[in-house]
């Protein structure tokens, strides 16, 4: 499979800051790439340096081929990018930006764009003065969506939506994705990379902690698991892979390893389960597991 | 679990509509800690630089009479007053009837910037929400603002007329010309309780009641006219809360009825914003947002075209101030030649007829001076393109196939040819005026030709700033000293005595103020050169560095 995106060791700085640091990348052609991380991991420079607006300080990017920074122009034709924080021309009105950008990308299908409107629930009649920052997003969706491009770079795309914008910008993702066309989705809203996204990179501080699809990762964190049984199952707790054991009410509590869960059913059998809950992780969970620590540090030092 | 009566604070009182008007006055003083005392100590010291620049201009009582000539015009009143008292003129009678003015336009201009301040921009973004959702009554935001202007003018009018008493005038004219400026705070607050109503923008609420500003600015000028001239609409000065308080005629009858007018207007404008403001949701205007096309017009499609679009609104605006100002200050031509007969000779010089030539002398300072406003334009655009970029609206231009140079080059190429667009406009404005005041139809080929000739000056000022703009973005504020350095050479050469080789450091300095003086090809092709490599190495510099913005 040919990479859209394939990104080696990628570094910036601002200033005394690291902003990237030895951060690799892949995204196949024709997959929906979901890019998590916190606020101020970096993911939206990492978008940036793709879209040739910064230049790295080392490291080698390639974007559909070509060099973001040098082949700028070029590559601009063939992509979408959305950001997480639309800004539009206080006196030009939705529809002339949604228009405007399709012409500066190089044209776009007017019937498939008042398709979006009508979808997304927009009035392009309305300045852009006077639009909420979720109308802003959806004129820069439809924008991107409505144009005829392979690779779609979306930052944070849906963090204005309602719910139920949010389930028709699922839909246009699939069908972005049935068309054959690439997605790089960078989101700290898990539950939109997890319905959407073929492969997952975990971003923190610069560098790409995880990488792989859905299924890949939940190896490497631990299930959930309640059961009640016949015999009490204090001993579980001596199994490789189980961690933090409890039992309340006849029933027993414990996370275990993804790689150790066939050894700990075969044991609840023997101890005659009557009833069990196994829980996957969640991505709320994968994420908690790399940035645990920092959490139980200091719960809200989040930088934005 | 436990015994004791859960503690309930149980509302006091039944609250008014101005209830928690004192917590936002307190609230908005905080917030003004330094704005208050700049508005309230920068009046008295601007009409403090007067009185000192007064004494040197005038230092015995025949330059004192000489300025007669020139005060007594009808320009001498459309930018003056009525002059009320200047066949008998005394320092503080010229003071408060020419300079005055100005300071009047300032408090009128602190007056309604205050309102709009604290009550629409306030409701438009989103704080006032927050405070109203307190225990914070539907007129109380409204109240504590006009309370605070008011502060603030009582502030101004008391602070001028101590410093003009301790300068030796006579104390009661003093404390009425104090009163005057105030009573103009007051009557602009009360206009803007009401334009901020209106709209649910603060700018347009400003944009209204500046309009205003100026409308009493003109009328007024017009009445004063008139009055100086003994004939035509005298009244007009009537119609203006500028007028009025120019028609107390401080230390000539010292009439202070005129400022009862004042303050019934400013009374009634501010009940006006009351009764409006409960007519209205929060957060809207009166005038509901009108809707724009649902698609671009069909030329909106490149990189020049869409920079062209963005500072459309900006040029048609410029075009029209520099019309009517270049109408203006035309009409005034022949006035100002009979005006001059008189005056004192560093005057004249100033006013740039040093070689003699008053006329030629006057239209070529005209054409700096526009040249000079121009160049405000352009420094203005390229400051624009700096907000695009750090607001965060280029990033997503940029991430279409538009390259960076075209896109600094294409709002390079429209601010490049709104230039001479607006140099035309003004120079077309003032021959128009020129010509039908002197009735020497040639006029407007002179002037057209003189002012054109300025465009490779504002050129270079443009070529410089957008450089700035493109390598070091946080110094563009720096090329305000260009055009400050212009003005200074431009105007006070004469008087500050430069030296050649110092003065031709302004970019205005070199083409020559036609007619007075030739036009300088040699200087016309070398700033074009010169504004040509400076926009060259903008763009290049440009494609070299990242991109500001976002988080």
């Amino acid at each position: 499979m040919t990479a859209a995106i394939d990104i080696h060791h990628l570094d910036k700085s601002f200033g005394r800051v690291k902003a990237l640091d030895g951060l690799d990348l892949r995204v196949d052609a024709g997959t929906v790439h979901g890019f998590l991380g916190p606020n101020g991991a970096g993911k939206s420079t990492t978008i940036r340096i793709l879209l040739g607006l910064l230049r790295a300080d080392g490291g080698r990017a390639r974007l559909l081929g070509g060099d973001p920074w040098g082949d700028a122009v070029a590559l601009h034709r063939r992509l979408a990018y959305v950001p997480g924080d639309v800004e539009l021309w206080p006196n030009l009105t939705g529809g002339e930006a949604i228009d405007l950008f399709a012409r500066l990308r190089g044209g776009t299908d007017p019937v498939r764009r008042d398709e979006l409107c009508q979808r997304f629930d927009l009035d392009p009649s309305k300045k852009g003065r006077t639009y909420s920052k979720g109308n802003r997003q959806k004129v820069a969706l439809i924008a991107a969506l409505a144009s005829d491009v392979e690779l779609l770079l979306l930052d944070e795309p849906t963090a204005g939506l309602d719910p139920l914008m949010e389930a028709v910008f699922q839909e246009c993702i699939r069908e972005v994705k049935d068309a054959g066309r690439t997605v790089l989705l960078s989101s700290h809203i898990l539950a939109q990379v997890e319905v959407l996204a073929d492969q997952i990179s975990i971003i923190r501080q610069g560098k790409i902690v995880e990488t792989g699809s859905l299924t890949e990762l939940r190896h490497l964190t631990r299930t959930s698991v309640e059961a009640v049984t016949d015999r009490p199952a204090d001993g579980l707790a001596n199994l490789a892979g189980v961690h933090g054991l409890r039992t309340a009410d006849g029933q027993v509590r414990f996370e275990v390893d993804g790689d150790q869960l066939a050894v700990v059913v075969r044991e609840l059998g023997d101890l005659g389960v009557q009833g069990l809950t196994v829980r996957p992780p969640t991505l709320e969970q994968l994420l908690l597991r790399h940035y645990g620590d920092r959490l139980v540090g200091n719960g809200a030092g989040e930088v934005a | 679990m436990t015994a004791t009566t859960p503690h309930r604070t149980t509302p006091v009182g039944t609250g008014t509509a101005v209830t928690g008007t004192g917590n936002l006055l307190r609230f908005m003083l905080r917030r003004d800690r330094f704005r208050l005392p700049a508005w309230t100590l920068g009046l008295p010291l601007l009409m403090t630089y007067f009185a000192a620049a007064l004494d040197t201009i005038a230092q015995t009582p025949e330059d004192l009479a000489g300025l007669t000539a020139f005060t007594s015009s009808p320009a001498g009143a459309l930018f003056g007053g009525p002059g009320f008292g200047f066949d008998d003129l005394t320092i503080e009678r010229f003071l408060a009837g020419q300079y005055g003015l100005y300071v009047l336009l300032g408090a009128g201009l602190m007056g309604l910037l205050t309102v709009v301040r604290h009550t629409r921009t306030e409701e438009r973004t989103g704080r006032a929400e927050l405070v109203r959702a307190n225990v914070v009554g539907r007129h109380a935001q409204l109240t504590a603002a006009l309370t605070l202007t008011t502060v603030m003018a009582v502030l101004v009018a008391l602070l001028i007329g101590a410093m003009m008493t301790s300068r030796g005038f006579d104390a009661g004219g003093s404390m009425l010309f104090g009163a005057s400026v105030g009573a103009v705070a007051l009557a602009f607050a009360g206009i803007a309780a009401v334009t901020v109503q209106l709209s649910e923008y603060p700018r347009a609420a400003s944009g209204t009641a500046g309009t205003a500003l100026g409308a009493a600015f003109v009328l007024r000028g017009l009445g004063d006219m008139a009055a100086v001239q003994g004939s035509g609409p005298s009244w007009l000065s009537w119609l203006s809360p500028i007028g009025w308080s120019q028609q107390t005629a401080a230390y000539v009858h010292d009439r202070w009825w005129p400022l009862a007018i004042a303050l019934a207007f400013a009374a009634t404008t501010a009940a006006t914003g009351y009764v409006l403001s409960a007519r209205r949701d929060f957060g809207a205007g009166l005038v509901p947002p009108r809707p724009g096309p649902p698609r671009a017009a069909s030329w909106l499609a490149g990189p020049l075209t869409f920079a062209f679009r963005l500072h459309r609104a900006s040029l048609i605006g410029w075009s029209a101030a520099l019309l009517v100002a270049g109408v203006a200050y035309g009409s005034f031509t022949q006035p100002l030649l009979d005006g001059f007969e008189n005056a004192p000779a560093d005057l004249v010089e100033v006013m740039g007829g040093g070689s003699g030539d008053l006329l030629a002398g006057y239209l070529g300072m005209m054409g700096l001076t526009m040249a000079l406003v121009v160049g405000v334009f352009a420094v203005l655009a390229v400051q624009s393109l700096r907000a695009e970029e750090t607001e965060g609206r280029t990033e997503p231009v940029l991430a279409t196939s538009v390259s960076r140079a075209a896109w600094i080059g294409g709002h390079l190429a429209v601010v490049a040819l709104g230039v001479p667009w607006l140099l035309l406009v003004a120079g077309a404005g003032m021959g128009v005026g020129a010509a039908a005041s002197t009735g020497d139809a040639g006029l407007l080929g002179d002037l057209l030709v003189g002012h054109l000739a300025h465009t490779p000056a504002v050129w270079l000022v443009l070529g410089a700033a957008t450089l700035l703009y493109a390598a070091a973005p946080r110094m563009l504020p720096v090329i305000w000293v260009v055009l400050g350095y212009g003005l200074i050479a431009g105007y006070f050469a004469p008087i500050l005595e430069l030296p050649e080789n110092v003065l031709r450091l302004s970019p205005f300095e070199h083409v020559g103020e036609y007619p007075l003086e030739d036009v300088s090809v040699v200087a016309v092709v070398l700033l074009t050169v010169l504004a040509g490599a400076l926009a060259q190495a903008a763009v290049s510099a440009f494609r070299r560095r990242d991109l500001a913005g976002g988080a």
